[in-house]
């Protein structure tokens, strides 16, 4: 597998300017549930932050709140010093500039693989069809699922499925990727494809909002950790921080139960 | 009253009314002592005509008359919808004795069912505003509008025969017809002339009157059982009586009085009774 | 069978079918557009077209298709002199063709709807996380997926329409097949059983192949996940 394209990620990796993402006082209800309590948090430029915690916990949420796939009830979300704009074109643009990989891969059912990472840079960007096919297929590449460029995305396998999303994400050239939960719906022996192509991603400087459990990509790759329970994040840090420091009690408590597993 | 209960109210009241709307169901009014079923047309005043649990028309008097000659007194008559297309099968299934339904004696008829009378004939003619003096005849129907009822083909005959460029609506019911033809939707209406004049009469107000020149032969015959010779016998027998004691001319005025119509003197009122053998309905 | 020859060499039955398949043609046609547009402002984020759908699908869902077509003739027709053209034949005809399709629109909306939810949402979620809009992920991403997944219910749509379009006997369309059955028993009592039997086969033999297709589509076009 080759590393991932330089190209696809943005070239300013400078981690010393404004935050890219910030979340301020977030608050967030499913009807009478408080998801999401008061939640601060900035990602800066070339960050790699990676979210852990309980199921449950409103991580998920968490970083579905930040392409605004789901609302929040007060507070304010900035990307790239700019809050969220409404429903419409504005969201759509911004939309465009964030990238999103599910749990459940979410490759368009009835249209090919190459058809999968074209069609958004075609109709979003406005790419030619032959620049828009140029650049999937050297991105499908990058990610080791080329030569199947011209199946349906039920012929594959979850892992290639999952890499399939991660180029479609990146042939948008997007300045910050959401990772949720990508390796959840993966069969175990089809993690590790998945997390060395996130790898690649991290040291190319993308920055990176992951949830997952993978505690190894987290050690490895992240910047920094949060973790968070009922709806709060208790505790954040660099990987060594965390892991061999780790302060709260439901965070100990929390990684003694994966790390035994 | 509760909300589910208005909920079932309505529906029920729903499908009442569609049940109305579509016209089919029968009267089954309980009487005692034996009954006599006699199937009419619900839909033509003047000729057969249901309005709430009253009946009335030409087909109706002489469906009593009859009756009573028979020896069944008005309560004991069952009265029955037999629109056109469902008459062979009420009278082969025995579900009614006998019918009188602006039924036209034809050769073809008369291969599945018997018919008593004629107790009427009629022509095909035209009803147009009082005051339109353009329509004289069925000539004059090139490029005006003609309304008859859905499944009736006499709008056909006068398009092929008299008037080619004739713009024919087609309607569910004689008395929309007639709405149509008081808006000025359409120039005249065609059927029957008998009725026309029940049509007139029954709802015209004085706006409409019929032509007066049949231009086909309409015979009815009172349609009963294939094979049921007793029966036509004693139904030509009640026929021959009620035009000799001037009841056939009473109740036709009554039908049709104040709208000018006076059925063709050639023809009525029928003398002989003879449908077994002739006077078969002439159509163009 | 003597008897069933005798009447189509009397009558031209082809003709008043096809009268019918022009019918159900271009109903389906014009109920396939508004169909479509139906279902999108019931998936749209704007609360008042959701609204408008919703109740302009149940009104004619729920409508017997004979007032309709009696109201077109009687209400849209005669009352409020509203026509397409001078010519009454042609007027019928469209004035039929626009009662059917009001009709037929909800059940094809319906249709599309079940085939929608056939469509994960992670569908949608993929299609607006990558910037398309909602016209583009309705138009490029979900539909098309619903239309594969409502080929049976728009098949049986069809099939219904076919059947329908004799209703447009009450809009005063007289070519039609169950007006000319209709005039073949007024002149042909003693045959009506041939008579019944001719229509039934006829619409049995136009039927049974949009079944049969319908059901070959409906398996060549399923979206595998």
């Amino acid at each position: 597998m080759t590393s991932v394209s330089k190209k696809a990620v943005a070239e300013d990796n400078s981690s010393d300017s404004k935050p890219l993402v910030e979340l301020d006082h977030v608050d967030k209800y499913y009807g009478e549930l408080h998801v999401l309590k008061d939640i601060n948090l900035e990602v800066k430029k070339g960050e790699v932050l990676v979210i852990i915690g309980p199921s449950g916990s409103g991580k998920s949420t968490l970083c579905r709140t930040i392409n605004r796939l789901e609302l929040i009830n007060s507070g304010e979300i900035r990307i790239d010093g700019k809050p969220l704009p409404q429903e419409g074109k504005e969201l759509t643009k911004l939309r465009a500039e964030v990238g999103m990989v599910f749990q459940s891969f979410n490759l368009f059912a009835h249209k090919s693989i190459l058809d999968n990472v074209t069609l958004a840079p075609r109709k979003v960007l406005g790419l030619s069809k032959e620049q828009a096919e140029k650049e999937a297929m050297e991105l499908l590449a990058s990610v080791g699922v080329d030569t199947q460029a011209s199946k349906l995305p039920a012929q594959l396998s979850g892992g290639q499925q999952q890499r399939v999303a991660i180029a479609r994400s990146l042939a948008m050239h997007p300045k910050v990727m959401l990772f949720d939960e990508p390796t959840s719906a993966l069969d175990p022996e089809m993690i590790n494809e998945v997390l060395d192509v996130m790898v690649d991603l991290a040291k190319n400087g993308m920055t990176m909002v992951v949830v997952t459990h993978e505690m190894g990509f987290a050690r490895q790759a992240a910047d920094r950790v949060v973790f968070m329970a009922d709806g709060q994040i208790l505790e954040q840090g660099s990987p060594a921080e965390f892991f061999d420091h780790t302060k709260t009690e439901r965070a100990k408590d929390f990684l003694s139960k994966i790390l035994t597993h | 009253m509760n909300r589910l209960t208005k909920k079932i109210f309505a529906a029920v009241l729903a499908v009442v009314s569609l049940g109305a709307l579509a016209g089919c169901g029968s009267s089954t009014v309980e009487t005692s002592g034996p009954k006599i079923t006699i199937g009419i047309k619900f839909d033509q005043p003047g000729v057969g005509y249901k309005e709430g649990d009253s009946y009335s028309g030409f087909d109706v008097d002489v469906a009593r008359y009859v009756a009573k000659q028979l020896g069944y007194s008005e309560k004991q008559i069952v009265w029955k919808e037999a629109p056109s297309a469902q008459r062979e099968a009420l009278l082969q299934n025995g579900d009614v004795d006998f019918i009188i339904a602006s039924y036209s004696i034809t050769a073809d008829r008369k291969k599945v069912v018997d018919f008593a009378g004629p107790y009427f004939v009629a022509g095909q003619d035209l009803l147009v505003r009082s005051d339109d003096k353009s329509i004289t005849s069925a000539k004059d129907l090139n490029g005006k509008n003609l309304c008859t009822v859905s499944g009736s083909t006499s709008a056909q005959v006068i398009k092929d025969n008299f008037a080619k460029s004739v713009q024919i609506m087609e309607l569910s019911g004689y008395a929309e017809c007639v709405t149509a033809l008081i808006s000025g939707t359409v120039d005249a209406v065609t059927t029957d002339d008998i009725i026309l004049a029940g049509l007139a009469h029954a709802k015209g107000n004085g706006l409409l009157k019929v032509l007066g020149k049949p231009f086909t032969k309409e015979t009815y015959g009172i349609g009963v059982k294939k094979g049921d010779s007793q029966l036509v016998t004693t139904i030509n027998a009640a026929l021959k009586k009620m035009v000799s004691d001037g009841t056939w001319q009473k109740d036709l005025t009554k039908e049709t009085g104040g709208t000018g119509y006076t059925p063709n003197k050639e023809w009525n009122p029928p003398t002989k009774f003879n449908a077994e053998n002739s006077d078969e309905t002439v159509r163009q | 069978m003597n008897e069933m020859m005798t009447l189509l060499s009397n009558y031209n039955v082809p003709a008043a079918f096809w009268v019918n398949i022009q019918l159900t043609l271009w109903s389906a046609l014009f109920s396939l557009i508004l169909g479509v547009i139906l279902v999108m402002m019931r998936i749209s984020p704007v609360g008042s077209l959701r609204g408008f759908a919703t109740a302009f699908v149940e009104f004619f869902k729920n409508m017997p298709l004979t007032i309709i077509m009696v109201f077109m003739l009687l209400g849209a027709f005669v009352q409020l002199r509203f026509q397409f053209s001078s010519s009454f034949s042609t007027n019928f005809y469209w004035l039929a063709i626009t009662g059917l399709s009001l009709y037929t629109s909800a059940f094809v909306c319906e249709s599309l709807r079940s085939g929608i939810n056939t469509v994960p949402l992670g569908q949608a979620e993929a299609a607006r996380s990558l910037g398309l809009s909602f016209f583009q992920s309705a138009g490029l991403i979900i539909l098309p997926q619903a239309f594969r997944g409502s080929v049976a219910p728009l098949g049986n749509t069809l099939i219904a329409l076919l059947k329908n379009s004799t209703v447009a006997a009450a809009a005063s369309v007289a070519t039609e097949t169950s007006s000319l059955m209709k005039t073949m028993i007024e002149y042909n009592a003693s045959m009506i059983v041939a008579v019944f039997l001719i229509f039934a086969i006829g619409y049995v033999i136009l039927i049974i192949p949009i079944g049969l297709l319908t059901t070959w589509l409906s398996n060549t076009l399923a979206v595998r996940r």
